[in-house]
């Protein structure tokens, strides 16, 4: 009788439960934090709390949205986006992000811009729509070379990065604008990149050549942006592609191979990049200087502990760019290992859920388009938390869903709005 | 309404409110995150569900998380990284800024390190410059070395001992116990006693339990105040931070001849030889190699006439080279190449293990030998061969402990271990009498103290520019020794001279303090 009941439950019905659930929690952590803020002064500031009321008007609404569209995608994926979206606003809430309310709309608005772009992204992909975009890849690769142009030109650095007027990072969409490219360019040449002689990939060579041309105009571009860590990602997505077309194990080897060859040319040319992998190899050289935010990060995780400090009662401020970048040593301190291993675990149930819904979908593009989406959300979170533990060195990428930054919010709910339309099969 | 919350927030029942919360939020997130990980999902294509990629992404998470937890639960075993959130970790009550670090204490409970109150760097030392070289030191600015450094976690309250609850303590909570005491196997009074006998000479004096390896003493001279190593650090002439128990090396001399009388008697090769006064030579352009009874005729302007056909025992006591030479070619390639690794020459000897990592003296050095004839100046402790004061007193010991070689140590709590087995119980049995004869007749008769029947060897050792370097190693009593005494004096001259009467000095306050006719409390 209560299986039955399970199965008429139905993926938005799960959904929703998830998101019920994923709501519960943000509201723990916002009581806690609101506790912790109440101890020091009797001030309770309303504008701060806009954008978690947006979350729990905007989320169910969206759902709604789906219910009436007749959405039948993986509900997992869903609530693992909202869930990792929430404890993201709870994160920033905390970290006195929105402390200014109003007056700093550009910390307010990418929420409800975000969802926003999360419909845009399941219209443009649900529904088996999705296959009608493979005809927008070149027009995607133009723009990316837009963005990236654009910035070259307008763009002024600012802590290593660059940005536009207001601060805003629209290098953000090149990911997915690139993605598309290459799902929809690869995807027509299917054939010619499965051709493998024992087990090592030999695509013709005309073909090949096409694609180094072509890719290699963005890459020189990022190269002259400085941004090491867009060009690491990119290139880590296009050989997850390479291998989700061919599915042979040749070109994720080779891949390696090639980004730790790159990883170390890189850091022989840049001085930049020196510095990060010095850094990344002994931060005790320099521990006031060079490896000050790392070592900051980790004695943050370390007086989190097993069970984190609780939230709102860390003292993750002291690392410096906790916000952006760092954000994960504030999550460390905060929720403990064990909460970072349940959030690491609901990213990685967001990347299965993405490949599985890859292999289900009907058309080359569209698998291959999910895939890259996937797995430009998964290096993204690879390299970010991999860099704040020390795993890896610095290459300066946010954490998706989780890090302070409009663009970057807006660009993750989008793919992980088109990932939710590629999930649905009709 | 606000102002009501905020006294109840900060009333007693405020943590436990928030407390209450972050489990609720964590136990709710743990539901969430496994409801989504266990929601229905799409059915899997036909093509693929690209597998491999999926285990590829969700293991690269979790070796980071398996990273990260090096840091976030197990941060306290790098010294390092303890040392950089003593002094830069911002969090008002972090632990690491409020244990109070435990004392180090010597065997019988004496302090040897003590902490300041309200002095997170502070540290107190009773006998400075004494013990500074065992103990090092531990300083805000030229960090924490030695003892203090290995015994950091244990000292500073973060390390775990499995077998007590702290274990839970420290993951539930995550604050430090108390720091704890680490008692050494040091006698304080030795310790300074030997200190004294150095009397500022360049020199080391090992002290130690042949069958526990618990070392009594562990001194190194010249001495530094452990408070203000800035001079010793920066002093390249004397070298005083430079501890030369454990990592001075130094060509053994005579000492070295225990080694090979060890051998003689266990492989019973053959021990009479011919000793004329010319010396020995090995083979053809080698230089002979004399006795020193040879020089000091020379000097009175005589003929030595050499000690004619002797045995191993008149050899001993005679500590006469140009006999051990030719025992060393008799003993063949591969006996003293297999002696050498008993010994433990080659190896670096691990005195501490403690939570914080280990504590190793330098490797000695002995050159593996092709040619049977190179075996005759090493043979005599010369040549291409370097040992530290504690090598020499752990053969010494493993001679006294009936041919166990025993690990040193200088922590109570480490276990006792047998690093390797030098001889039989037999040979270690004859080769205490014949050292008994060096001592009460030989080159040792300045120790031969009543009473105590103390076996030993004297050794002079012959070293580039300068004087010759003085060694005397010995145990005490004959039959069931209880203690090891080595001493070395840098560019002391002759053993007997220089490095004896610190031994004799040494075993008589030993003997005063109960440590040579009774005997060793802990053995295996």
């Amino acid at each position: 009788m209560s299986r039955k009941k399970k199965k008429t439950l139905g993926p938005i019905g799960t959904a929703t439960g998830l998101f019920l659930l994923s709501a519960f929690a943000v509201a723990c952590a916002c009581l806690a934090i609101l506790g912790v803020k109440l101890s020091n002064a009797p001030v309770l500031q309303v504008e701060p709390l806009i954008p978690l009321a947006v979350y729990a008007v905007g989320v169910p609404l969206i759902l709604l949205w789906l219910k009436l569209s007749g959405w039948k995608g993986d509900a997992g994926l869903v609530g693992a986006v909202f869930l990792l979206c929430g404890i993201g606003l709870v994160i920033q809430f905390r970290m006195g992000s929105f402390s200014q309310g109003l007056a700093k709309p550009a910390a307010m608005l990418p929420l409800p811009l975000g969802l926003a772009a999360f419909m845009v992204g399941t219209l443009l992909t649900g529904k088996g729509r999705g296959a009608w975009l493979a005809k927008a890849g070149w027009m995607a690769y133009l723009a990316a070379l837009g963005v990236l142009g654009a910035m070259l030109l307008l763009g002024r650095s600012f802590r290593g990065g660059t940005y536009l007027a207001g601060n805003l990072n629209p290098s953000e969409i090149v990911k997915p604008l690139l993605v598309l490219f290459l799902a929809s360019y690869l995807s027509r040449h299917q054939k010619a990149f499965s051709e493998t002689q024992k087990g090592i990939p030999v695509p013709p060579l005309r073909v090949l050549w096409g694609l180094v041309a072509l890719w290699a105009i963005p890459m020189l571009m990022t190269i002259a942006l400085k941004d090491l860590g867009l060009m690491a990602l990119l290139n880590a997505v296009l050989i997850v592609m390479l291998f989700a077309i061919a599915r042979s194990t040749g070109y994720l080897a080779i891949g390696l191979a090639a980004v730790a060859a790159a990883g170390f040319g890189v850091q022989l040319i840049s001085a930049n990049a020196r510095t990060r992998f010095d850094v990344w190899l002994n931060p005790f050289a320099d521990p006031t200087g060079k490896g000050w935010q790392i070592l900051q990060a980790l004695a943050a995780m370390y007086s989190g502990g097993l069970w984190g400090a609780g939230l709102g009662a860390g003292v993750p401020q002291s690392v410096p760019i906790v916000t952006s970048d760092f954000v994960y040593a504030a999550v460390a301190e905060e929720i403990g290992l064990v909460g970072c291993a349940l959030l690491l675990m609901v990213y990685a149930t967001l990347f299965s859920r993405g490949l599985r819904a890859a292999g289900a979908t009907k058309t080359p593009f569209e698998r291959l388009l999910c895939v890259g989406l996937t797995a430009s959300l998964a290096t993204q979170t690879i390299l970010n938390v991999a860099g704040v533990t020390k795993a890896l060195p610095m290459t300066g990428i946010t954490l998706p869903l989780i890090s302070h930054g409009g663009s970057s919010l807006i660009t993750t709910l989008l793919i992980a709005g088109m990932l939710t339309g590629l999930s649905d099969r009709k | 309404m606000l102002e009501r919350l905020m006294n109840l927030l900060n009333s007693d029942v405020g943590p436990d409110l928030l407390r209450a919360l972050k489990i609720v939020f964590l136990a709710v997130l743990a539901v969430a995150s496994f409801g989504i990980l266990y929601a229905p999902t799409v059915k899997p294509g036909k093509v693929t569900s690209y597998g491999l990629l999926r285990i590829l992404f969700a293991g690269a998470l979790f070796a980071v998380l398996v990273y990260q937890a090096t840091w976030q639960i197990w941060g306290y075993t790098n010294p390092d990284f303890v040392k950089f959130m003593r002094r830069y970790n911002r969090r008002p009550d972090a632990a690491e800024k409020q244990v109070m670090r435990g004392p180090l204490l010597d065997r019988r409970g004496m302090v040897l390190a003590a902490p300041v109150v309200g002095d997170v760097w502070g540290r107190r030392y009773p006998l400075g410059a004494a013990a500074a070289h065992p103990l090092g030191y531990y300083h805000s600015t030229y960090g924490i070395t030695a003892v203090e450094r290995v015994c950091d976690p244990t000292l500073s309250g973060y390390a775990i001992d499995k077998r007590d609850e702290a274990l839970g303590k420290m993951l539930f909570t995550q604050r430090a116990a108390e720091g704890e005491a680490v008692t050494l196997t040091l006698d304080q009074r030795l310790q300074q006693k030997a200190y004294e006998l150095l009397a500022g000479r360049k020199g080391a004096v090992v002290v130690m339990r042949p069958r526990s390896g618990a070392l009594l003493a562990l001194v190194s001279s010249p001495g530094f105040d452990p408070l203000n190593p800035a001079e010793a650090i920066r002093d390249e002439e004397n070298t005083p931070a430079f501890n030369r128990a454990v990592q001075g090396r130094y060509p053994p001399g005579s000492t070295f001849k225990i080694l090979l009388a060890a051998l003689a008697i266990e492989k019973g090769l053959p021990q009479v030889y011919a000793c004329p006064g010319q010396g020995y030579v090995a083979g053809p352009g080698t230089p002979p190699i004399r006795d020193s009874e040879y020089y000091a005729y020379q000097r009175k302007g005589a003929v030595w006439p050499g000690w004619g056909r002797i045995g191993l025992k008149d050899a001993t006591v005679h500590s006469s080279n140009v006999y051990f030479a030719q025992l060393g070619v008799a003993s063949g390639t591969k006996a003293f190449n297999d002696m050498m690794t008993k010994a433990r020459i080659r190896e670096p000897l691990t005195y501490l293990r403690a939570s914080g990592g280990e504590l190793k003296s330098a490797r000695g050095h002995v050159p593996e030998v092709t040619k049977a004839r190179s075996t005759a100046l090493l043979a005599i402790g010369q040549g291409e061969l370097l040992t530290t004061p504690l090598h020499v007193a752990c053969f010494t010991a493993a001679v006294a402990a009936d041919g166990r070689m025993m690990r040193p140590r200088l922590c109570q709590a480490e276990p006792i271990e047998e690093m390797s087995r030098l001889c039989n119980v037999k040979t270690a049995e004859q080769l205490r009498a014949i050292l008994r004869e060096a001592v009460s007749r030989g080159t040792g008769k300045g120790v031969d103290l009543p009473g105590l029947n103390v076996c030993g060897k004297t050794g002079t050792a012959q070293a580039p520019g300068g004087e010759d370097h003085a060694w005397f190693t010995c145990f005490a009593p004959q039959r069931k020794p209880n203690i090891v005494v080595t001493v070395l004096v840098e560019r002391g001259g002759f053993g007997a001279k220089a490095a004896l009467p610190v031994a004799r000095a040494l075993l008589q306050e030993a003997d005063r303090l109960g440590y040579v006719r009774i005997a060793e409390e802990a053995t295996p």
